[in-house]
């Protein structure tokens, strides 16, 4: 037990668990409406597009690879669905198939050009999301859309608690989301014979080649993959935001990829847990409704926020560097 | 209208500078003007220029809008040559960047062609700006409005696009000193919040102020999305009635929420009377009228002329509530 103990205190996750901890307690003594069922129903709604999104960014950071393309992807995928459900009675499956089938072909094609090119992930989907979003604008013309059928924007409503004045609160189509995605990815990472090839890719590229793993189908896999979460994330939002605008997701991207390094997931790939993705979009969740509760000033949260990021980043790298001197060249 | 169209057609610029020339001290003789506008085909120009045709039929001006099809400043000197050379009467202009186009509105008032510009006050060499609103006025309308349905009593608090978007902010300047000055029992009760611009950060962050600060009365915000993300909330809360949600709004996308009262009042301005505005101004510097202070511009109403910078400056606000919404959505807005 201690060994492992010691073991997991070398890992990013033991610090940032600490980090949350701290705050959770300090912000549940000092406000104690932080921990309202209210409060934690607001932020779990309200991160999941992220959630969803950085579980599935965890996947392709740890196959050693980035995505820049996904807001470009989810716009697609929530503009098209939801255009076609104005239009005929769909219901929700076929909103879900519509938007996951339009993520996986764009994330599929990411791959693609990926492996073919061989130039590095980055500048590809840099590009395609130059090239996505682009067409999205000259097709839709910038038009939002504002009117989506009654049946989405009631979305799903599963009672979970009343309390003794009669006020219900529900499961929604946001948990649900979250949920699926992080169990989903926790699955493919840690029980999958695809997911043990994603971290060994990962870690080195080279070595998984020749062991003989089929390097073209698992980077086909992970864009792929990043492709679907795009696209039910894309879902998720809208029915958070009861409307579709085809400039209301990309240009945030960094929210997204900021989290999932923030949760320890390597940039040069191999490494990163769910825990850790979980932790860290925890983290920034809880500091900047934290902020608030606290009365702090608008003016000052973002620097809250950036120091919060250097802490756990600081921690990081003290983490790498204290593998390095236990292991040289292996961290 | 019949030789003016064949003489145009017939290329016969010259002449239809001589036209200008030879009755230039008669009231409305013919003219022509061309509006630059800063990106051609997106509706809130094609709104403009319902304006422009309105207003052309009505001071016998032969307007036309043209604009670049990206957002470039660089374009619109191109039109503005292009029009020098076309020898058109007025030249009107939504500038892109003014530090761009001066040299070229220098060419055309060399030319002896009248300027026009509008969101383009600080436009160098113009021969006016036509402004349809000051920051403050606009700030002070909708603070009017958020103290009436608060009942002028409670806490509040304002929502921008973000800290450094200049436009909101001096709106949210004007309405809070007008609320510390008229309205003493109303009390902001946190900084204003960045997060107006996107529909999903306005609903987090009224998620966390309702959260905080649970006798809220009132909330104001800027940024047109910053009334739908909030009234998300409140709708889903049943808060509406409880709360005073107003702010600026896109009638189309706020149709809804005003008709059910969640946004009990927004506001905008009309790009229907910014083309309206361009063309009757013009038409006034064409008839030597002096232009001055208590000047009454059709339809738009008494002006403020600022004769240093040369601005023109109505205050032309649209209210959008359940009177006016169904004609300005029927309108494009």
């Amino acid at each position: 037990m201690p060994k492992h103990f010691k073991a997991f205190a070398r890992r990013q996750e033991f610090w940032l668990a600490i980090l949350f901890a701290v705050l959770f307690v300090g912000l549940s003594i000092a406000r104690p409406n932080f921990l309202s069922l209210q409060n934690g129903v607001d932020l779990i709604s309200s991160y999941a597009y992220t959630g969803i999104l950085v579980s599935a960014m965890l996947v392709v950071l740890v196959a050693g690879g980035i995505d820049m393309s996904f807001a470009a992807v989810a716009t697609v995928a929530q503009y098209a669905a939801l255009t076609v459900a104005n239009s005929w009675d769909i219901g929700w499956l076929g909103v879900l198939l519509i938007a996951a089938a339009i993520g996986i072909i764009l994330g599929v094609i990411n791959g693609l050009l990926i492996n073919i090119l061989g130039l590095s992930a980055i500048i590809v989907t840099i590009a395609t999301q130059s090239v996505i979003f682009g067409l999205v604008l000259t097709a839709t013309k910038g038009q939002d859309i504002f009117s989506l059928p009654g049946w989405f924007t009631d979305g799903v409503a599963i009672p979970f608690h009343t309390t003794l004045d009669g006020y219900q609160y529900f499961i929604n189509v946001q948990m649900i989301g979250l949920a699926v995605a992080l169990a989903l990815t926790w699955f493919v990472l840690n029980r999958t014979n695809v997911g043990r090839q994603i971290y060994a890719m990962g870690g080195n590229v080279e070595a998984a080649r020749r062991i003989g793993y089929n390097v073209f189908r698992l980077n086909l896999f992970v864009y792929g993959y990043m492709g679907l979460a795009a696209g039910l994330a894309s879902i998720v939002h809208a029915q958070y935001n009861m409307s579709v605008s085809p400039t209301a997701l990309v240009g945030r991207e960094l929210d997204v990829i900021a989290a999932a390094f923030l949760g320890g997931a390597s940039a040069t790939g191999g490494s990163g847990t769910i825990l850790g993705v979980v932790l860290g979009i925890a983290l920034v969740a809880v500091v900047q409704n934290g902020l608030t509760l606290l009365g702090v000033s608008s003016y000052w949260s973002q620097f809250f926020t950036g120091i919060i990021i250097v802490v756990a980043v600081a921690s990081m790298a003290r983490d790498v560097r204290r593998r390095w001197y236990d292991n040289p060249g292996a961290a | 209208m019949d030789r003016r169209v064949s003489l145009k057609l017939l290329g016969c610029a010259a002449a239809v500078a001589m036209l200008g020339f030879g009755s230039s001290a008669m009231a409305s003789d013919a003219k022509t003007m061309t509006v630059v506008v800063k990106e051609a085909g997106v509706p809130w120009f094609n709104i403009l220029n319902q304006g422009l045709e309105e207003a052309g039929k009505e001071f016998n001006i032969t307007t036309t809008m043209v604009g670049p099809a990206q957002a470039d400043p660089a374009q619109q000197v191109k039109l503005i040559d292009d029009l020098i050379a076309k020898k058109v009467d007025a030249i009107g202009l939504v500038p892109l960047d003014v530090k761009v186009t001066a040299q070229a509105v220098q060419r055309a008032r060399d030319a002896g062609i009248i300027v026009i510009t509008q969101e383009g006050a600080t436009q160098e060499n113009k021969t006016w700006d036509l402004g349809l609103m000051s920051s403050q006025a606009y700030g002070e309308a909708q603070m009017k409005a958020l103290a009436r349905e608060m009942g002028e009593e409670g806490e509040y608090v304002v929502y921008v696009g973000t800290l450094t978007t200049t436009g909101h902010n001096q709106w949210a300047d004007a309405a809070i000193a007008y609320q510390k000055e008229h309205y003493p029992k109303m009390k902001m009760i946190a900084d204003r919040f960045p997060g107006a611009d996107f529909i999903d950060q306005s609903s987090k962050v009224t998620q966390d102020v309702l959260q905080t600060y649970p006798n809220l009365r009132g909330i104001l915000s800027m940024g047109s999305n910053g009334p739908i993300g909030a009234g998300n909330v409140l709708k889903q809360r049943h808060l509406e009635k409880k709360i005073a949600l107003v702010g600026t709004v896109i009638p189309s996308q706020a149709e809804a929420y005003i008709k059910s009262g969640v946004i009990r009042c927004g506001f905008l301005w009309s790009p229907k009377d910014a083309g309206y505005g361009m063309v009757a101004l013009a038409r006034m510097v064409f008839d030597g009228k002096k232009i001055e202070t208590g000047i009454e511009l059709p339809k738009l109403g008494v002006a403020k002329v600022d004769d240093v910078n040369k601005v023109v400056e109505v205050n032309d606000i649209l209210t959008i509530d359940k009177s006016t919404i169904d004609a300005l959505i029927k309108l494009g807005l």
